[in-house]
């Protein structure tokens, strides 16, 4: 006789400790080109005009940039993830050229970030 | 039942020498003050300093200050205050250099006042230990027994009377 198969269900509320962003920066002039260093230290400006002081001090860690196509992955604490949202949405210009930061995909999961089912590009043998 | 709620931030401000005291008014400290929140918490804390913030009452003698802010944001704009370290004067060209030293944050004008008269009979209490001349000491005795004879008659009123006898 087998006992039937138990199986637990583990909630949780609070599931991760950081929010991860992928963002890419547009800029109107076209390309330019950007050092990691130059990124983060442009999000700081953004903190710094509407949170203050205070807010820039947040930290937040730049996990992965490509000059390239100017994409990256940020790491922020759950308390943080609304201050830095807000500051990147009203970021408008950088030395007098505008740019915007258009925000990708959120998740408190980094391996969330590495699918994103809006890029899936289906093969040509699913679409014959 | 929805009542609008507001907290007082009651502060001193302390400067080095107390002439320059007098030539504050309160809107050099309202100036002040929104500058710091401005470089303390960026355009979010010019916002709500516009909207909720207004100095109620200065008193240049002593440099008592009295702000007002919402409940929502006081610890906003509390967080704000250790940062001044002087104080903008028209009339003159250098700056007062000062601190503000919040102490006692109320729900209603009527209980900061309380602890206001309270606080003020302390100072009284602690001159009168740093007086050194016997003018200066008498001075201060007449203060602190005016001041406790008028709120409170019976108790209090003897016992003034008898630490006052103990002393002489």
């Amino acid at each position: 006789m087998e006992e039937p198969t138990t199986f637990e269900r583990h909630v949780y509320k609070n599931a991760s400790v950081y929010h991860y962003m992928k963002i890419s920066l547009d800029l109107e002039n076209g390309k330019r080109s950007f050092s990691d260093a130059q990124f983060k230290q442009l999000i700081i400006s953004a903190l710094k005009e509407l949170y203050g002081e205070v807010g820039a001090a947040f930290p937040f860690d730049l996990l992965k940039f490509d000059p390239s196509s100017l994409k990256a992955i940020l790491r922020v604490y759950n308390k943080g993830l609304v201050k830095l949202w807000s500051a990147l949405t009203l970021l408008g210009s950088y030395q007098n050229e505008a740019c915007a930061f258009r925000v990708i995909q959120v998740s408190p999961f980094l391996l969330a970030l590495s699918g994103n089912s809006r890029e899936l590009q289906l093969g040509e043998s699913l679409t014959s | 039942m929805v009542r609008f709620k507001s907290r007082y931030l009651l502060c001193e401000v302390c400067v080095p020498e107390r002439n320059s005291l007098q030539l504050l008014d309160e809107r050099a400290i309202h100036h002040t003050l929104r500058a710091a929140v401005n470089r303390a918490h960026g355009d979010y804390g010019s916002a709500l300093f516009n909207i909720g913030v207004n100095v109620k009452y200065l008193n240049a003698l002593t440099g008592v200050v009295f702000i007002r802010c919402r409940k929502a944001h006081y610890r906003l704009i509390w967080s704000a205050l250790p940062f001044i370290t002087h104080l903008e004067n028209r009339g003159q060209p250098q700056n007062v250099q000062c601190f503000f030293n919040c102490i006692h944050v109320g729900g209603t004008i009527k209980t900061s006042q309380k602890f206001l008269a309270q606080y003020n009979r302390q100072q009284l209490h602690r001159m009168l230990l740093d007086c050194n001349t016997d003018a200066e000491k008498q001075h201060v005795r007449r203060a602190i027994l005016s001041c406790s004879l008028g709120n409170v008659k019976g108790e209090e009123a003897e016992d003034e009377e008898g630490s006052e006898d103990d002393d002489e």
